[in-house]
């Protein structure tokens, strides 16, 4: 049953952003001016070597890329009172929280899909094509703990009148620490490539994120989309 | 003509069970010690004005809102303790269809079906449109419907999962004529399938349905009695107690 209804609440949310690509739309929009800006910006033109950078300007663009779907992601549910709807539904509150998260997840993985290879035509000089599965990997872990927090936190400030200016408050400080590791493992895989055992450090910090904010998620839903 | 407030524990199985129920937000307390009971088939009507405590008991009754203090029961369960087979055995209609305007009728009716866990999801998915006349906008998305139609299509997303209980906010607000007999039609086919509790502010139509009467002030109730009370004896009654601000 709850697999069914995990299906059904990610189903809709896909087939409803396929349709109206409120939050698709936006999110790549930002994420191509931001890329662009960073081009003319650091003067690329100019030969400079950027490669140190690159981890950063990346992970900042898809952080706040991220933000815009987040803020959207709920406001749905609050029209016509969808989310009274759901939340009438006999279905436990943690499998709401992980079919929102999952499709936040796949929306943000569409921007990268799409901009990850802009970014490299942009800004990378060296082939990482050795290195792929490890950068893959990376950016499935920092995307997971963005859409983790991220969910949690858009859902707790819905309620709220000012929940487009309470969710970046509350959400850009919690996720620096997750910035900081994609940030490294990323600017370590274009400037030199790595291997597994040099980023075990960064993605056992992301992996143990992902774990602790699930886990107080599991914990804290049903409080947290409640009254 | 004033009937005392039910005792919960008599009378015939009780669908409905509330005693003692308050609910406070913030410092404001809303309902102030609610007792009543519907017995299972019946039909209560809750009469009231604005902000006197309706929409929040019915709330309460859905799941929707915790009670402060007090104990509710809905098919036989604490609404607080056992919330899960409650929800299975409610259906609310509101002011709003909370229906998804960018999905399809369909898409729609198929979306709660499987939060329900339907079995009989097509089937019974055919039966609701035919029935509510709405089979030739199955594929549209509810955004192009009119106020009418998507209430329409809130009723039967609402007994999609038959619920034992079925909970109606003012349901006949904003419908137009057709709608109306539509929703009249239906309530009166599914009547003895189901108990009711109903908020309305129509006072005949209220009347028509209700085989109990209830009037909430204050978050009190401060008036109660069984069905068949006439419409001018009732508007003394509601004037008594609402209107000339005696009862506030």
């Amino acid at each position: 049953m709850a697999g069914r209804q995990f299906m059904a609440i990610l189903r809709k949310d896909l087939i409803r952003e396929l349709r109206t690509r409120e939050m698709l739309v936006s999110m790549f929009l930002f994420v191509m001016l931001a890329l662009v800006i960073f081009h003319y910006a650091f003067g690329v033109d100019t030969d400079a070597d950027l490669t140190y950078f690159t981890g950063g300007m990346l992970w900042v663009t898809f952080i706040f890329s991220a933000l815009l779907g987040l803020n959207r992601s709920f406001a749905q549910e609050k029209d016509e009172q969808c989310l009274d709807g759901l939340l009438l539904c006999p279905v436990d509150r943690v499998t709401i929280f992980f079919a929102k998260t999952s499709g936040n997840l796949v929306f943000l993985l569409i921007i990268q899909a799409v901009s990850v290879p802009v970014f490299t035509l942009f800004f990378i000089e060296r082939s990482y094509l050795a290195d792929l599965g490890l950068f893959v990997l990376v950016l499935l872990l920092a995307d997971l703990g963005i859409c983790t927090l991220g969910t949690l936190l858009a859902t707790i400030s819905m309620s709220t009148r000012a929940r487009d200016l309470l969710l970046p408050i509350v959400f850009l400080p919690l996720i620096v620490p997750v910035l900081i590791a994609a940030t490294s493992a990323t600017t370590a895989i274009f400037a030199d490539g790595a291997d597994l055992g040099g980023l075990a450090a960064r993605l056992g910090f992301l992996a143990a994120f992902d774990a602790v904010f699930m886990i107080a998620a599991y914990g804290t839903y049903d409080f947290a989309i409640g009254e | 003509m004033d009937a005392p407030v039910r005792d919960v524990s008599e009378g015939s199985p009780l669908e409905v069970e509330v005693d003692g129920l308050r609910k406070t937000f913030g410092r404001r307390e809303v309902l102030r010690g609610l007792s009543f009971g519907v017995e299972r088939g019946g039909f209560l009507v809750m009469f009231g004005p604005n902000g006197a405590g309706k929409t929040t008991t019915l709330r309460v009754l859905a799941t929707l809102l915790t009670p402060g203090k007090g104990s509710v029961r809905v098919a036989g369960h604490d609404v607080r303790e056992d919330p899960m087979p409650v929800r299975r055995a409610v259906g609310l209609i509101s002011h709003s269809p909370m229906l998804y305007l960018d999905l399809t009728a369909q898409e729609n009716l198929r979306f709660y079906a499987d939060m329900y866990g339907l079995e009989d999801r097509e089937e019974r998915i055919t039966e609701l449109l035919e029935r509510l006349e709405l089979t030739h906008r199955r594929y549209d998305v509810v955004r192009t419907f009119s106020k009418g139609m998507r209430q329409r299509l809130a009723i039967a997303r609402a007994i999609l999962h038959r619920p034992r209980v079925l909970l109606l906010d003012e349901p006949h607000s904003g419908l137009d004529p057709r709608a109306v007999d539509i929703l009249d039609g239906l309530l009166g086919e599914i009547r003895e399938e189901h108990t009711f509790v109903m908020v309305t502010h129509h006072i005949q139509k209220g009347l028509e349905l209700a085989t109990r009467l209830m009037i909430v002030d204050g978050g009190k109730i401060v008036w109660e009695h069984a069905a068949g009370v006439a419409p001018d004896t009732f508007n003394a009654v509601y004037r008594e107690h609402v209107q000339d601000g005696s009862a506030l």
